[in-house]
């Protein structure tokens, strides 16, 4: 039995805000945006959408709709003369996208929230690193190709953000984002993996640290940087505290009755079998050269300006609900982590090698 | 209650509602204070079809820590339930629940079971065979069904994963008085004469349940609960053994319902009953658990000798954990397949450990700050340190 998919949104928290805000959200129906949209309704605050009317077309019918495609020079005709306290942007990867809409709304707005992403520094070697971290040298003013890199495109974005809207931008920097809605599997994986039970392949060694953000503790932060009226470049990712990678496959575990046991394999035989950390082994990175600092970003600014974490249960839990709600051709094909065959496959070498 | 945890119970409330009462029924409730209420509680609930036949069911004990999940768990699937204790431990409970009053320690203690019929009695709180006797003496021929809760303490080593046919104790004696009950090895030497007391008054009708460590909200000698409040409190934690050491509990509402849904299908026998169904350890418990809080907990596991020699006793100072060596090697590695296949089901951790917090939190101040079991703070403290300074340079 499965619920709707809309029901993703029904256990959204929020109690209403002191100031209720109009926000304009560019995007607002992938991953991120439906969590952050509903929180910010919950609120109080009054929303605007402004999309291509293309996905998830139908999530939220009581808010006012306002369609236009940013690839277009027309895109923001539609939204001349309006007034809103709050523009958010939680998609654009595409420089002259994010130049686009500060030029057509920066007088029609006090503030541009851009969600980039952690992956503007140019290495994550050192441990600890902080805003002023050193980022990619950025992809050119005109760039539109992946092929830029999306690291440096992101970082691009960020210029064209400030340079329009000066010290009104505000620059959230996530980390991996998971939890219900997530199309990628990338933390996914291991609630189902591990649900399923049987030997794990479990990678690295037990104390490798990791971190991620749940949707929900981002989005809700952004709402609430938008009230507190938040400026400049925040790191967000989580836990608070060091988590390890045994710390979070058993805390999956534990909202499982699963009889899933972890084999522990080691970096050097991962990298040996051409399984990719991240994406076949995911959330995973193994902590060295320059990825030693990848799971210790230092986020005491945005935790100090109001950023909290969810219980890893909670986000474990949520995420298995929102994925046994799929339908079954979509619960069938994880976006991330090992094949099946592969992982057994994988052990049997693991354990026929004696490096165990 | 932060938002946090509340959002965690309604994200399985509503899972709860998809599946009827679904695999998460014990967090359909975010209150922790609940627990301090009478009545029904639908944690207690977990999905299975409903009885066929109402049950006369007399639970001797009934008010402590186990008996009021079965209460309720039998109430709630409709049977027809009478408690028989001595009216002392929270008499409150249960107020529309039929009640009857005796002192099992007292000759005539069990007077007042004389003449009544019951298809089933469930019997906690027995460490004295003479209570079984007096039980089975009071009840002759009037019984049904006569399920005695005993323990896995009646087995006298752990050498192997034991099953119900592991080496016990030699039975203690049939007129130990009640202040000899716990001295030495007599409580599990008791659970055997008890048991054996069993089959002599009620013949072939007895189902024997062993418990191992019985955990979760009501637990009044905190030996599980140490770990979700340590844990939660977070810093630096003393964690005993190794990561993969064994470990086994089970939930006090597990437990509970799998002894009701026996009397309903009058399943006869002796059932080791602990848990998980499969193998876990020390980490996963202890990490399982810090997954339900937002603590920055960090984990350091101390050697077992150096536990020793340094006072730290296993199982009161370090609840659920042995050294797995020994006469106690697999001790926490009770074969539960018999009680699987009977029926025995479990919660996740994550529910135990939420709901145990939100018990512990919903205690008066002073019983929090008193917890029964688990390593004072400043010894805690006092030990890691040596530990730490012990070990080699790149340690913790």
């Amino acid at each position: 039995m499965s619920q709707p998919s809309t029901n993703l949104l029904a256990q959204t928290t929020g109690q209403p805000a002191q100031k209720k805000l109009r926000i304009l959200v560019l995007g607002g129906t992938g991953f991120i945006g439906p969590h952050q949209v509903q929180y910010a309704v919950n609120r109080g605050h009054t929303i605007t959408l402004f999309n291509r009317g293309k996905t998830n077309a139908d999530l939220f019918p009581k808010l006012e709709r306002v369609f236009g495609d940013r690839t277009l020079p027309t895109a923001y005709d539609a939204l001349k003369g309006r007034q809103w306290d709050i523009v958010i942007d939680n998609g654009a990867q595409i420089p002259s996208w994010v130049r686009a809409a500060g030029a057509a709304l920066r007088d029609s707005a006090g503030k541009y929230l851009f969600v980039s992403t952690l992956s503007t520094y140019v290495n994550r070697r050192a441990i600890g690193i902080t805003e002023d971290g050193e980022q990619h040298k950025p992809a050119a003013p005109d760039a539109t190709q992946q092929s830029a890199g999306y690291g440096p495109l992101k970082v691009r974005c960020e210029m064209e953000a400030r340079t329009a809207w000066g010290d009104r931008a505000l620059i959230l920097r996530p980390g991996l984002i998971v939890g219900p809605g997530d199309l990628t599997d990338r933390f996914s994986y291991w609630p189902v993996r591990i649900e399923r039970g049987g030997e794990v392949l479990s990678p690295g060694t037990p104390d490798d640290p990791v971190a991620f953000v749940d949707v929900r503790d981002l989005t809700e932060f952004s709402v609430r940087a938008c009230e507190n009226n938040l400026s400049g470049d925040y790191n967000c990712v989580g836990p608070k505290s060091t988590l390890t990678i045994a710390e979070m496959l058993y805390g999956i575990k534990a909202v499982t009755t699963s009889d899933a046991r972890f084999t522990w394999v080691n970096a050097d035989f991962v990298a040996e079998k051409k399984l990719r950390p991240y994406s076949d082994l995911p959330v995973w990175m193994p902590p060295r050269g320059d990825n030693a600092g990848w799971a210790r970003m230092d986020c005491s600014k945005a935790i100090n300006a109001g950023l909290k974490f969810r219980a890893l249960a909670d986000t474990a839990r949520a995420t298995l609900d929102y994925y046994h709600a799929q339908p079954p051709e979509r619960q069938a094909t994880l976006k991330a982590g090992l094949p099946p065959d592969k992982e057994v496959e994988t052990l049997a070498a693991w354990h026929a090698s004696g490096r165990e | 209650m932060s938002l946090d945890r509340r959002t965690f119970l309604k994200s399985s409330a509503i899972v709860g509602g998809a599946f009827g009462l679904g695999v998460f029924p014990a967090l359909a409730h975010a209150d922790g204070a609940h627990w301090t209420a009478d009545g029904i509680d639908e944690r207690a609930l977990v999905p299975q079809p409903k009885p066929a036949k109402k049950l006369r069911i007399l639970i001797l004990g009934g008010t402590g820590f186990i008996g009021p999940n079965q209460v309720r768990y039998a109430v709630e699937r409709g049977h027809d339930v009478t408690l028989f204790n001595r009216g002392k431990t929270n008499p409150g409970l249960f107020p529309t629940v039929k009640k009857l009053v005796g002192d099992r320690n007292l000759p005539d203690g069990h007077k007042v079971l004389k003449g009544k019929k019951y298809d089933v009695v469930i019997d906690n709180p027995t460490t004295l065979p003479q209570w079984v006797k007096g039980a089975g003496e009071a009840l002759k021929g009037n019984v049904g069904h006569y399920i005695f809760v005993s323990t896995i303490s009646v087995f006298s080593s752990y050498p192997s994963p034991l099953d119900e046919n592991g080496p016990l104790h030699e039975p203690g004696g049939m007129d130990t008085p009640p202040d000899q009950a716990r001295v030495g090895n007599n409580y599990g030497k008791l659970k055997v004469r008890s048991e054996m007391e069993a089959k002599t008054q009620f013949g072939d009708n007895v189902t024997i349940v062993r418990p191992g460590l019985i955990v979760g909200p009501g637990d009044l000698t905190d030996r599980f609960s140490y770990w979700p409040v340590r844990i939660e409190k977070g810093g630096e934690i003393m964690a005993p053994g190794k990561p993969g050491d064994p470990t086994q509990y089970v939930d006090a509402r597990d437990l509970s319902e799998f002894i009701v849904r026996l009397a309903e299908t009058k399943t006869l026998g002796t059932f080791n009953a602990t848990g998980p169904k499969s193998p876990t350890n020390m980490a996963e418990m202890l990490y399982g658990i810090k997954a339900v809080t937002t603590s920055d907990a960090r984990f350091n596991w101390v050697d077992s000798d150096f536990l020793q020699s340094n006072q730290v006793r296993a199982w009161s100072d370090m609840p659920v954990w042995v050294a797995p060596r020994g006469a106690n090697a697999f001790m926490l590695q009770m074969n539960v397949t018999k009680a699987v296949a009977a029926g025995l089901t479990y919660r996740p951790l994550a529910v135990t450990a939420q709901d145990t917090l939100d018990w512990y939190h919903s205690r008066p101040a002073e019983e929090q700050a008193k917890l029964a079991a688990g390593i004072a703070p400043d010894k805690e403290k006092t030990v890691l340190a040596a530990w730490n300074a012990r070990k080699p340079a790149g340690g913790p």
